[in-house]
């Protein structure tokens, strides 16, 4: 009963109104973002149109035009670019890029026997939709020049249609992917992307989680002390063991709460990219550019696949996570705890924080973009040492079935989270609650005085 | 008359610090009395009130709070006191009648006695329908009221205060200071007082205990003390007190 009244309190202070906005907003945010990305996306990998000028008459271009009027996944839209300014006539015609082939483009191929010059004009565009945009444009001129080949081989060296096709591709590749002892008739590429957005969303989670828990706890903490209620609170029936766990059970729902409307939020943006992407994709004639968003389409109907080469998640699996996932949320809590009850001010409740941030966001950046297996060795142990890493690589280590390092990672941070705990319920229970103390406040003054 | 409040040697010695901040303090507090500490800054008022609070561990000594030790039983000590810190505040997010439901909460668990001890808050109080207004939009004097009532509302055999009236207009603590009376008068409720307000301390203390340097010099009623160093005011006891065992 009485536990539940702290709890309910506690739960009133920390899940306000103001808080359930801003989770409201960075969901919106979100959904906002992946709009726009995946519009982009979209906008970015759309090489089904080829904006063309033809300003050669040779017989050589207009069977190369002939050629990718019959290839069905590419449509002309022959313009006529009448100056050399190709701002002005790209904001006339409103293309983002248009490609020339200039007069004697077919003489020179045919006569001279040298390579032709087209004229690819485009226009710069900021932002992400730019790198997208240059791959489509690129993707447009090899269309022209794969297609130039063609004609070249057969006009001028007499080929049949079937040489031709046996010389532009000699060869069809065969794809294995290789992982955990087997496998699997499927690109690498592919596994990769799918496994890396599977992965990708619990180390966010992880990081946010990690920092709203401990500020929650920490200003929770900090501002009954500072505001005197900490001693009103102890000295009335109810344990102190009861007060602390209040805190922190509190302090964990409404991280949870905070962090389900984020992962909603960043699976929602994450979705509008890839379907951007992938319905970008399904427009392009082939997607030769951009093998992960071809190979996506082609894992989504052997999702199978994945699962045979182990990548997969059982519920065993999940269940293992959820343990780890709580204990860094414990260890990140009881840290905090330790940390929140010195600072006398709100100032030094920001300056007590980053401690923990950089513990947290060290292995979120070190993880994201290295592999742990193959890092140093005395990196590794740094690495082993901060007890937020086990978290994030318990989902790779889950995934490939490295289950000696997800065992180990889990039996050091139950020995952090021991020691840890060990020192919060001992400083809480102790006069060290009250005499313990970290202020910003002082130290400017001291050193104003100084001055 | 029963003591509500038997304190024997009662000692602090903070690590870090060569002195005791509190050293052999002794004294009682009788059924329905109000007794009160005063010193100056540093002279280990706070501190003797912390550890009978059971707020900080006694380094040596003990106190009987209704019988039970702060020493070996805090948590039926915690059952019969309520404490009132200096410059306390509350949970600005809550409405005061949240807050008095909350705090009565922590003392039982019986629905009818916590509509109880709300229902005499509200009536000490007398913040009427601001209590249903967010505390962080209450004045100085209205959140001192709000935890005054607070104190009071389960009738504590001692309610322990650290100026009660600090930072308040004159009206303000006029009433907090007849509602105190009143209620040890009426209701045989015991306070244990600590204030810097010599003349609050005349009105309201039926004992007075002088502490300086740790130490808890002289005990008596106002009169007495008065008579004793030929004072005409509780001011004038105080100030000779303190010199007369300053370290210099």
């Amino acid at each position: 009963m009485k536990f539940g009244n702290l709890l309910k309190k506690e739960l009133g202070e920390l899940i306000t109104k103001q808080a359930v906005i801003s989770m409201v907003f960075v969901l919106v945010l979100f959904v906002f973002m992946g709009q726009i990305m995946g519009h982009s996306m979209e906008e970015g990998f759309d090489t089904s149109t080829l904006n063309i000028c033809i300003r050669d008459d040779s017989d050589f271009t207009k069977n190369v035009i002939e050629r990718i009027k019959t290839d069905a996944a590419t449509e002309l839209n022959i313009v006529d670019i009448q100056s050399d300014n190709y701002y002005d006539e790209l904001e006339r015609l409103d293309l983002k890029y248009v490609v020339i082939i200039p007069e004697g483009y077919g003489d020179t191929i045919v006569d001279e026997k040298k390579p032709g010059q087209l004229i690819f004009a485009s226009k710069v565009s900021l932002g992400f939709s730019a790198a997208m945009s240059s791959i489509s444009s690129s993707d447009a001129v090899s269309t022209i020049i794969d297609h130039s080949a063609d004609e070249a081989m057969e006009s001028i060296y007499g080929l049949t249609a079937e040489d031709v096709e046996l010389l532009t591709s000699p060869a069809n590749t065969v794809e294995f992917s290789a992982a955990n002892g087997k496998s699997v008739e499927i690109s690498a590429a592919a596994v990769s992307s799918i496994v890396m957005m599977e992965s990708m969303i619990a180390p966010f989670a992880i990081f946010f989680l990690l920092l709203l828990a401990s500020q929650m706890i920490m200003t929770a903490i900090s501002t009954e002390k500072i505001d005197k209620t900490l001693e009103t609170l102890l000295s009335t029936p109810v344990s102190r063991m009861t007060v602390l766990t209040a805190k922190m059970v509190a302090a964990i729902i409404s991280a949870l709460l905070n962090a389900v409307f984020m992962i909603i939020g960043f699976g929602i943006y994450m979705v509008s990219i890839m379907g951007g992407a992938m319905s970008g994709a399904a427009a392009g004639s082939e997607v030769i550019n951009m093998p992960d968003a071809g190979a996506f389409t082609d894992v989504l109907s052997t999702a199978d696949a994945i699962s045979q080469l182990g990548f997969s998640l059982s519920g065993a699996d999940i269940l293992f996570f959820g343990l780890q996932l709580f204990l860094t949320l414990a260890i990140g809590l009881s840290i905090s705890l330790i940390l929140g009850a010195t600072a006398t001010d709100v100032k030094s409740v920001q300056t007590l924080v980053m401690p923990i941030m950089i513990a947290v966001m060290i292995p979120f950046f070190v993880t994201m973009f290295m592999d742990f297996g193959e890092m140093p060795v005395a990196a590794k142990v740094i690495m082993f040492l901060i007890p937020f890493t086990h978290s994030y690589i318990a989902l790779t280590n889950l995934m490939s079935g490295d289950m000696i390092m997800y065992w180990g990672g889990l039996a050091y941070q139950i020995v952090f989270f021991a020691v840890c705990m060990f020192l919060a319920v001992r400083m809480f229970t102790s006069d060290k609650l009250f005499t313990m103390s970290f202020s910003t406040e002082n130290k400017t003054n001291k050193k104003l005085l100084k001055k | 008359m029963a003591k509500v409040l038997e304190v024997r040697e009662l000692s602090k010695k903070y690590p870090k610090r060569d002195v005791f901040s509190a050293d052999k303090v002794s004294f009682d507090v009788e059924e329905g009395e109000i007794f009160a500490l005063i010193g100056p800054n540093g002279a280990g008022k706070t501190t003797t009130i912390r550890m009978i609070s059971t707020l900080i561990e006694a380094t040596s000594g003990d106190a009987l709070v209704a019988g039970h030790s702060i020493v070996k039983e805090p948590d039926k000590v915690r059952e019969n006191i309520t404490y009132l810190p200096d410059e306390a505040g509350a949970y600005k997010t809550m409405t005061g009648r949240k807050y008095l439901y909350f705090m009565a909460g922590l003392f039982t668990a019986d629905k009818m006695t916590i509509e109880r001890y709300v229902r005499t808050a509200e009536q000490i109080c007398g913040l009427g329908e601001r209590l249903d207004d967010k505390i962080g939009g209450y004045s100085r004097g209205m959140i001192r009221k709000l935890l005054l009532s607070r104190a009071v509302m389960t009738e504590p055999k001692l309610a322990i205060m650290d100026e009660a009236t600090s930072g308040l207009d004159v009206i303000n603590a006029l009433e907090i200071r007849n509602t105190i009376k009143k209620l040890a008068k009426e209701k045989n409720m015991s306070f244990l007082l600590s204030s810097h307000n010599m003349l609050e301390i005349e009105y309201l203390s039926d004992r007075v205990g002088i502490m300086t340097n740790g130490k808890l010099m002289i005990t008596g009623t106002v009169p007495e003390l008065k008579e004793r160093y030929n004072a005409v005011n509780l001011e004038e006891v105080f100030e000779r007190v303190v010199l007369e065992h300053e370290v210099r």
